[in-house]
C-alpha cells in the first residue's frame, strides 16, 4: 500500500487544498483525490429480512446441543476444577502454630517424647519364619492336635503324630516370627499346655503356651 | 486453592477405606467361628480399639481362641474385652515410658507383659531401659516370658535392667528365658534361676567344650528342631 506524504494525507481529509501543497506535492495530491473520487459512495441498503434470518439462526443454533456420551461427561465432572476456599482466621492460625510449637517441644525437648516406631517397625515386618518341633508325652492318647494363633485355634488342622511306642507325640511346623500361643488337644476335647513352655491365663478360666519364634535380631537391632 | 473433583474423591476414598476395609476383615475371620451375637459385640469393640490407636487382631484372635475351646458366647465377649482393656493399659504405660506412638506390635508385647503379671509401672519402666539397639517390643516379650515362667515381676525388671546396663548383648537378652529354663530345669525355682543370670558369662554358659562338670548337660529345648 502506498504511504502519502503527510501534507497529502491532510488534503484528504480536507484541511488543505490541492493549491495549498507544495509543487512537488501537487502530482500526488491529485492522483489521491481521483481514487478517492472512484470509491462508491452509495448508502447500502440491507434487505429488510436480513435481522429476522439472523436471529431465526442465533436460535436454531442455540437449540441444537451436541450429543455428549454419559461416559465423557461423568469424565469431564470428575476432572472438572473444583475450587476449594480455606479461610483462616488470624485467631485461629495464631492457636493453630502454639499448639505446633508444643507439639514439637514435647516430642523433641530434654526429656520429651521420643517415637520408636518406624525403623523397629519396618524391619520387624519383614518375613521371617523358622521350623519349630513341638513335642508332647501322652502315652494314652489317640490323637494328639496342635492349636493356636498360628491356625486360628483349628484344633484339627495340625495333628501330632506318635514317635515310636513310648506315648511321644511331636509335629514339626513352620512358624512365622513372632509371639505365637498355643496348646494341644489330647483326642478332640482335652486342652493341654506345653510342660516346657511359659503359659499365660487365657481369659477362659485355663492357660495357654506361649511360644516366642525369631525375627527379633537383625543388623544389631533387638527387634 | 482449585482442585480437580477426583482429588477429592480419592481423599475420600482413601479415608473412607481403611475402617471399612477392617471391618471386612473382622468380619471375615469370625464367619463360621464364633456365634453371630459375638461376631457383632466383637467387631464393635475392634471398631472401638481401633478409633483408639489400638490393634484389633489380637481380639479377633481371642474371639476365635474363645469359640475354637466352645465357651460360652457371653464368656468370649467377657474375654475379649479384657484383652482390649489390656492393649489400652499397655499403650498408656508405654506412652509413659516416652513413646509417643507406639506401633502394635509393642503395644501386643505390652499386654502380653500385663497379661503374664506385670504391673503399668513395670512395663514403662521397662520401656525406659529400651535404649538402642533394645527395642520396646523385644524387651516386654523377653520380661513377660520370664514372668510367665514364674519369675516374680519386680525381679524380671531388675534381671532386664542388669542385662542392659552390663552391656549385655541383643543376643544375651533373648537368651534369658532359655537359660532360665534350663536352670529351672536341673532344679532350681524360678527366683533362683534369675539370680545371677544377667551377667553375660552367667547367661551365656561355660564356652564350648568345656562343660561344667557338676551340672551335666542342660535339657535341648523341645521347641527347636
Amino acid at each position: 500500500m502506498k504511504a502519502y506524504d503527510p501534507l497529502v494525507k491532510q488534503l484528504l481529509d480536507g484541511e488543505l487544498t490541492l493549491a495549498e501543497l507544495p509543487p512537488e506535492l501537487q502530482a500526488e495530491g491529485s492522483e489521491a483525490l481521483r481514487l478517492l473520487a472512484a470509491v462508491d459512495r452509495r448508502a447500502v441498503m440491507l434487505p429488510e429480512t436480513l435481522d429476522a434470518r439472523v436471529m431465526d439462526a442465533l436460535r436454531t443454533r442455540a437449540r441444537v446441543v451436541p450429543v455428549v456420551p454419559l461416559a465423557r461427561r461423568s469424565l469431564g465432572w470428575i476432572t472438572e476444577p473444583l475450587e476449594l476456599r480455606l479461610r483462616v482466621r488470624p485467631w485461629a492460625l495464631g492457636a493453630a502454630l502454639a499448639a505446633a510449637a508444643a507439639l514439637v517441644l514435647v516430642l523433641r525437648g530434654p526429656g520429651g517424647m521420643i517415637s520408636r516406631q518406624g525403623p523397629a517397625a519396618t524391619v520387624s515386618a519383614l518375613p521371617e519364619s523358622l521350623l519349630v518341633r513341638f513335642v508332647l508325652y501322652a502315652p494314652g492318647a489317640k490323637q494328639v492336635g496342635l492349636a493356636g494363633t498360628f491356625n486360628q485355634w483349628n484344633q484339627s488342622a495340625t495333628p501330632l503324630v506318635r514317635a515310636g511306642n513310648d506315648g511321644v507325640w511331636t509335629v514339626t511346623l513352620t512358624l512365622p516370627a513372632g509371639q505365637h500361643q498355643y496348646g494341644f488337644v489330647v483326642d478332640g476335647r482335652r486342652w493341654v499346655t506345653d510342660p516346657a513352655a511359659p503359659a499365660v491365663d487365657d481369659g477362659f478360666g485355663r492357660r495357654n503356651s506361649v511360644i516366642a519364634v525369631g525375627g527379633t535380631l537383625r543388623a544389631g537391632r533387638v527387634l | 486453592m482449585t482442585t480437580p473433583r477426583y482429588g477429592v474423591l480419592v481423599l475420600a476414598t482413601v479415608v473412607c477405606a481403611g475402617p471399612l476395609a477392617a471391618q471386612r476383615d473382622v468380619t471375615a475371620r469370625l464367619a463360621g467361628r464364633v456365634p453371630p451375637a459375638v461376631a457383632a459385640a466383637v467387631r464393635v469393640l475392634a471398631d472401638s480399639a481401633a478409633a483408639r490407636g489400638l490393634p484389633a487382631d489380637p481380639l479377633v484372635d481371642k474371639a476365635i481362641e474363645g469359640g475354637a475351646k466352645g465357651v460360652a458366647p457371653e464368656r468370649v465377649v467377657a474375654a475379649v474385652r479384657l484383652v482390649l482393656g489390656e492393649l489400652d493399659a499397655a499403650a498408656a504405660a508405654i506412652r509413659a515410658g516416652r513413646v509417643a506412638i507406639p506401633d502394635a506390635e509393642t503395644i501386643e508385647a505390652g499386654a502380653f507383659a500385663l497379661a503374664a503379671g506385670m504391673a503399668g509401672p513395670q512395663i514403662t519402666e521397662l520401656v525406659g531401659l529400651s535404649t538402642d539397639p533394645y527395642a520396646p517390643a523385644a524387651t516386654l516379650r523377653v520380661a513377660g516370658t520370664l514372668t510367665a515362667l514364674g519369675v516374680p515381676a519386680p525381679q524380671t525388671v531388675e534381671l532386664v535392667r542388669e542385662t542392659i546396663q552390663s552391656g549385655g548383648s541383643g543376643a544375651d537378652l533373648l537368651a534369658l528365658p532359655a537359660k532360665l529354663q534350663s536352670r529351672v530345669a536341673r532344679g532350681a525355682s524360678p527366683a533362683q534361676a534369675a539370680a545371677g543370670l544377667a551377667r553375660p558369662d552367667e547367661a551365656r554358659g561355660p564356652p564350648p567344650g568345656q562343660r561344667e562338670p557338676d551340672k551335666g548337660h542342660p535339657p535341648r529345648n523341645p521347641h527347636r528342631p
